[in-house]
């Protein structure tokens, strides 16, 4: 019973990957890209993928390689054993010369271990967790660390006068490295941190973490969530009256957040990579491609680093070309210098970390306007 | 030979030799990386077998005791450098003795209010996980970069890693299959047919609960051990509330009561995801499909509890048919 499954099933897997074995000359250069696309991330892997596509239908297009480049997308469902078993997959395909992805840290980082071990160059678009690029030279991030996110904040409220602040965010890896980046600058700075508190995301009723923050009496609020936490906290803050400045970080940074909580997100300010009212040729020709896919819908902070993301590594294949190995690929991929993307300008530093400027904005009549 | 011994060194051949020869003849990571997998969620559908399937009682936080053993094997890895020869039985041990500890007030506890129990107990422990973040480093996760360092080999190849852990998971699996084929397993059996009727026969019916949960408990500990070593890096996220699920999913449809059937639901759960990651997102659908199909036609499982015992019977032969005629005992 065992043998016939175990080997049918064996055999089955072999017939699938046996046909990627021979390949022509002229063969579409291939980079994997492992997301979820199913379960409870699914919403945000999606969108990535909507946006590599963008992004590779205009590169294959534009004729910058006489071959054209392939994506092979697999599902990971935020499940580490789902990453892994994919990292293993893309590794053993020859073809794949670099592989995007994942979009928790947890799941990219179990993967992580794979690439490290068969040298292959990882680029996650989210990645935040302050070890991930730190595994080995193969890892990459395009997306800001909160060490950077956290000082450009704490240097705004110092500069606004303010002195106490109570520190929120919630209780994954990104929220503990949000805490960790903005505390540690704010506190060098002479601030005080009057209140620190993790909350598990999802959380429906922050009215008791409100109500602890009002008693400590801090002059700002620096917060660590997602869009979906964030309306919530913004909607119970306006209910219980509390009229305490909140500062967050570019991941509350999405249309939702003001469609969720209405009037109560006025007077959010909060640093971004990417505002897609800015006026950029790049941002504007994204912004377009991407309402003209999605109903009019203006693209958040993620779809945008996983679009330049994919354009980064397509940059990194043209300058390998057409020496385009695993190896090739990750010197190619170090090698990006003031990459113009729709989320500010690309480098990387010599551990993978992404050199980005940072975008203050704030929230009026119900809209995100850049603060000069 | 024997058809008895047939079996079993059919079996010991199919693991040891045709399944290493088959990934070794493809050579590729990813065959590997789902053969060991199976390999643990076989071991974790197996132990949650002697819980759920033989003793009757529903558990719903399984995966926090692999959690456990994972954490416990990670963090003495990567923390106090103490590789895997004691840290496996060092991680079943922290499980059991965990286990112990929560059974003590919930084991009297019966039917839905055990399950109950046991989703808080698998929710806390989840909870201590990502909470406690001095010890367990919560949602950051333990990086475990040493390799299986077994009894002063170190393993590093890829077929190497196979067999330690399909020995390991062989190994446990062959205890839990005695055990359950015991006269043991059928007092655990006869506390789920009617526990008060087992009383009445004077099992001890606390103790026995307690037992089987902490055993339980000890083989998902091992199975997480494995985890953390094979992957190198593990998170509170690996061992949530739908691990246990799953785990309970590959118990029921290969059939309650029947440790044939844990192996086989572990392998068809684990497995055919894999073969359908062709098909596309709505793979999920089709797994969700043959799994309705399953409780709906075969409601005992696919290798139900009835023929399991038939199996073991023939397998384990003279044991079953100890009388002064050579007459068989037990049910045909």
């Amino acid at each position: 019973m065992i043998l016939s499954r175990r080997l049918t099933v064996s055999l089955a897997l072999a017939a699938t990957v046996a046909p990627l074995a021979g390949w022509a000359q002229d063969a579409p250069i291939v980079i994997g890209y492992q997301l979820p696309l199913t379960g409870n991330t699914a919403q945000y892997g999606q969108d990535f993928k909507s946006a590599a596509e963008i992004a590779l239908e205009k590169f294959n297009a534009s004729g910058a390689l006489p071959v054209p480049v392939e994506i092979i997308y697999e599902d990971s469902r935020s499940d580490a054993k789902e990453g892994v078993t994919i990292a293993r997959k893309f590794v053993d395909n020859d073809d794949i010369v670099a592989v995007l992805g994942d979009f928790t840290s947890t799941v990219s980082m179990a993967a992580a271990q794979v690439y490290k071990k068969a040298g292959v160059v990882q680029l996650s678009q989210t990645a935040s967790h302050p070890d991930f690029a730190k595994i080995s030279e193969w890892q990459f991030r395009n997306i800001t660390t909160q060490d950077q996110e956290g000082a450009v904040n704490a240097e705004w409220m110092h500069e606004k006068g303010i002195e106490k602040v109570a520190v929120i965010a919630e209780q994954t890896d990104w929220g503990q490295s949000v805490v960790k980046g903005f505390t540690t600058p704010f506190k060098d700075m002479g601030g005080e941190v009057v209140f620190e508190e993790f909350f598990n995301r999802g959380l429906a009723d922050f009215r008791s973490i409100i109500t602890k923050i009002d008693e400590t009496n801090p002059d700002a609020v620096y917060t660590g969530f997602f869009y979906e936490d964030g309306a919530q906290f913004l909607k119970q803050m306006e209910q219980l009256g509390v009229d305490i400045p909140v500062y967050s970080t570019s991941a509350a940074y999405n249309d939702k957040l003001i469609e969720l909580s209405g009037e109560a997100a006025d007077g959010l300010f909060l640093t971004a990579t990417f505002l897609p009212t800015r006026e950029d040729a790049g941002v504007q020709e994204f912004v377009e491609e991407w309402k003209s896919l999605h109903d009019g819908a203006a693209p958040g902070q993620f779809p945008a680093q996983a679009y330049d993301a994919v354009n980064i590594m397509l940059e990194a294949v043209v300058r390998a070309y057409p020496d385009v190995t695993r190896e090739s690929m990750r010197e190619a991929v170090a090698a990006t210098t003031d990459f113009p993307g729709v989320t500010g300008n690309t480098s990387f530093d010599e551990n993978g970390e992404p050199l980005k400027e940072l975008t203050k904005a704030t929230v009026e009549n119900g809209e995100f306007v850049e603060v000069k | 030979m024997s058809k008895q011994l047939l079996t079993k060194v059919g079996m010991v051949v199919l693991l040891f030799v045709v399944v290493p020869a088959v990934l070794m003849a493809f050579d590729r990571g990813y065959f590997y990386q789902i053969a060991t997998i199976a390999a643990v969620f076989v071991l974790l559908a197996a132990s949650l077998h002697l819980v759920t399937g033989v003793a009757g009682l529903l558990h719903l936080g399984h995966a926090a005791f692999y959690g456990i053993g994972a954490y416990v094997a990670a963090l003495l890895g990567s923390e106090l450098e103490i590789g895997f020869t004691l840290g496996l039985p060092a991680a079943g041990l922290a499980a059991a003795f965990v286990a112990f500890l929560v059974a003590l007030p919930t084991m009297r506890l019966i039917s839905i209010y055990f399950a109950v129990a046991t989703l808080a107990i698998g929710q806390m422990l989840y909870l201590i996980f990502l909470n406690w973040v001095s010890v367990t480093k919560g949602p950051n996760g333990v990086l475990l970069f040493s390799g299986i360092d077994f009894f002063g080999f170190d393993i590093e190849s890829e077929i190497g890693i196979y067999y330690v852990v399909t020995a390991i998971m062989a190994l446990s699996v062959v205890v839990l299959y005695r055990l359950t084929n015991s006269y043991y397993g059928n007092a655990l059996r006869s506390l789920r047919e009617d526990d008060q009727c087992a009383a009445a026969m004077g099992i001890n019916v606390t103790v026995l609960k307690m037992q089987a949960f902490v055993i339980s408990a000890f083989f998902a500990g091992l199975a997480g051990a494995l985890w953390a070593y094979t992957t190198g890096y593990i998170s509170p996220n690996d061992f949530n509330f739908s691990q246990s699920i799953l785990v309970l999913a590959m118990v029921v449809v290969g059939g309650l009561g029947s440790l044939p059937g844990a192996v086989i639901g572990a392998l068809l759960l684990i497995l055919l995801p894999e073969v359908l990651r062709d098909v596309g997102d709505t793979r999920n659908i089709f797994v969700g499909l043959v799994m309705f199909g399953a409780i709906l036609f075969l409601p005992k499982g696919l290798f139900g509890e009835v023929s399991a015992l038939r199996f073991a019977r023939r397998i384990l032969g003279s044991g079953w048919s100890g009388s002064a005629d050579n007459r068989e005992v037990g049910w045909e």
